[in-house]
């Protein structure tokens, strides 16, 4: 259960950029999971370098950011602009997510890697839990709310909302679409680096587990509701659950199956999931 | 020079494959516009199924026939969930079933052999072709179920079903209204795509007399995606250039390989990545591709 919750937190915050880009640009990005990927092994350097895991988890924050507002400076704006389709623009995820794979499994090679940070392990009646776990859930909980603060009472947050939810109607009055869009990468690539930096902290990580990540992430998107960053995050938590709850009768290796027979399900009985809006 | 001839019908092999998995891709996206990003599952499907009925006894033919309706029956099913939403959720639901796919390949050992794979199946004619020219008899076998793919498939599109398929992809309401069952058209065109990569599948699998998790990478799907868009997408003669064209470049790089101070495997890694780049590439500045209609396009 508490290791449910905590894959959850991370699947979440991996889920918010997903749905923010589904929200406002209307197609699924399918290079989300090897850029949290990509992002992993930047948390796994500087941690070699800094030694330090704030240092190292602020880093791959802000480095996080500065590659969603690169791609979207480089492929995504210039799509747009030739009036590229969301089928397009999936394609074109597709394309960075092998891209970004492959350069990693040729600077990383194909093994395993590990942070190396022993956690302190806490006794609480029958219930042991390990700093990490601690540290990581905690990351994931100001992150969050840190997300509805922006969203609820900012004007960069309204303006969001206005765009995911009528993109024509936030653009003729006044919003500043190009803008909210750059903030949507840096906030969601952002938080995607802390995710791929958190889920280094608890297990192994490989170069080509893109997929395997972005899998329950779409779950989460898909079960809470297209669109919805809190509906993503409340996906998340479940799907994290769920899947943890399986390895009682699954091997572990169907984790990630069960995730997404939970969208296949969500997919057949109620497509607009928990919290989204009709489609 | 006997050397050379070798490895040019290795390569030629490998095209025909890719180019009967990508046909198959193009009747999906192409023609009808359905995004499958788990293509190589069926590959996986159709090879397995074949290998394992034949290693419990059924007899080749039969096992080929009840591989490649498997594979195309499982395709057809497939897209039942997805069909009738959006484009982009038959993309994830494609991508995940074919990681489920390799996960099942790679772990139920009893019947897959795990990731050591499965050997010792029978090859079509084996006895019969002499050993020494096998790998001619294979070059044979596949070119000319390419040819008569591609005779049958060019039929098939120019044929009303042909047509009522691109006019879902240009546009399912207006079908829809005239009186077209669309789920039921996708659903062809799925089968249809998935009976074809399933064909490539066992042709790989009789190539290496061999089948293991590691042939069904991701990656294979997005060589049929390269081979496609780059070919021109709903363009089948195109889709031919595009499998040769990947396999130049695929095999034209390996030749670079001793001249570039980096190991195989990090070469064999930015090989791919460049395929990757190429997608992107593709996209923003040539979507129609060599031989593709930019009016027929989707995006």
């Amino acid at each position: 259960m508490l290791t449910g919750v905590t894959s959850g937190c991370v699947i979440a915050l991996g889920a918010i950029g997903l749905t923010l880009t589904y929200g406002i640009l209307r197609f699924a990005n399918l290079s989300h999971g090897d850029l949290v990927t990509v992002f992993a092994y930047i948390g796994l350097w500087c941690h070699r370098l800094f030694h330090n895991v704030f240092l190292a988890g602020v880093a791959t924050i802000i480095g996080g950011s500065l590659v969603g507002l690169g791609l979207e400076k480089v492929v995504w704006r210039p799509m747009r602009e030739r009036g590229a389709s969301s089928v397009a623009m999936v394609i074109v995820s597709v394309g960075l997510a092998i891209a970004a794979r492959h350069v990693l499994i040729a600077i990383a090679g194909p093994r395993l890697h590990f942070y190396k940070i022993s956690p302190r392990i806490f006794q609480l009646g029958d219930v042991r839990i390990s700093s990490v776990q601690i540290l990581v859930v905690a990351a994931a909980v100001v992150a969050m709310l840190f997300v509805y603060y922006i969203l609820q009472r900012t004007k960069l947050g309204k303006a969001m909302r206005a765009t995911s939810d009528e993109p024509a109607l936030a653009k003729v009055s006044g919003i500043d679409v190009n803008r909210v869009i750059n903030w949507m990468w840096i906030m969601g690539m952002g938080l995607a680096g802390l995710a791929g930096f958190l889920y280094g902290l608890y297990t192994s990580l490989r170069p080509d587990m893109g997929f395997y990540l972005l899998l329950p992430m779409f779950a989460a998107v898909i079960v809470g509701g297209i669109g919805n960053p809190y509906g993503a995050m409340l996906g998340g938590l479940l799907i994290g659950i769920v899947q943890d709850m399986s390895l009682i009768f699954l091997p572990s290796q169907y984790k990630v199956a069960v995730g997404f027979a939970a969208m296949i399900i969500v997919l057949v009985f109620r497509p607009r999931g928990i919290m989204g809006r009709a489609i | 020079m006997e050397a050379m001839l070798a490895y040019a019908v290795t390569v030629l092999i490998l095209v025909g494959i890719y180019a009967l998995f990508a046909l198959g891709l193009n009747i999906q996206w192409g023609f009808a516009g359905l995004i499958n990003f788990g293509h190589v599952a069926f590959m996986a499907i159709g090879a397995y199924t074949m290998v394992i009925l034949n290693l419990h006894g059924v007899p080749l033919s039969l096992a080929i026939l009840i591989g490649l309706a498997v594979a195309g029956g499982v395709g057809a099913l497939l897209t039942l969930p997805a069909i009738r939403l959006k484009a982009d959720y038959l993309a994830i639901v494609t991508v995940g079933f074919s990681e489920i796919i390799r996960y099942i390949a790679l772990n139920e050992r009893w019947l897959t052999g795990g990731a050591a794979g499965l050997r010792g199946f029978s090859l079509p004619l084996e006895g019969i072709v002499p050993a020494e020219h096998y790998d001619l008899f294979v070059l044979g076998l596949i070119w000319g179920s390419v040819l008569i793919a591609f005779i049958l498939l060019q039929r098939l599109v120019k044929s009303p079903w042909g047509r009522v398929l691109k006019s879902i992809r240009e546009d399912e309401d207006v079908a829809k209204v005239s009186g077209k069952n669309v789920s039921a058209y996708k659903m062809q065109a799925f089968l249809l795509g998935s009976i074809l990569a399933g064909f490539a599948g066992m042709m790989l699998a009789v190539y290496h007399s061999y089948i293991c998790p590691y042939y069904y990478y991701p990656i294979e799907t997005f060589y049929a995606w390269i081979v496609v868009i780059l070919g021109g997408s709903a363009n089948n003669l195109g889709t031919l250039i595009g499998a040769l064209l990947l396999w130049v470049f695929l095999s034209g790089t390996r030749f670079l390989s001793p001249i570039v101070p980096l190991s195989d495997f990090t070469f064999a890694a930015l090989r791919m990545a460049l395929v990757g780049v190429l997608l992107v590439v593709l996209m923003l500045y040539r979507p129609q591709g060599i031989l593709g209609n930019k009016k027929e396009l989707t995006f």
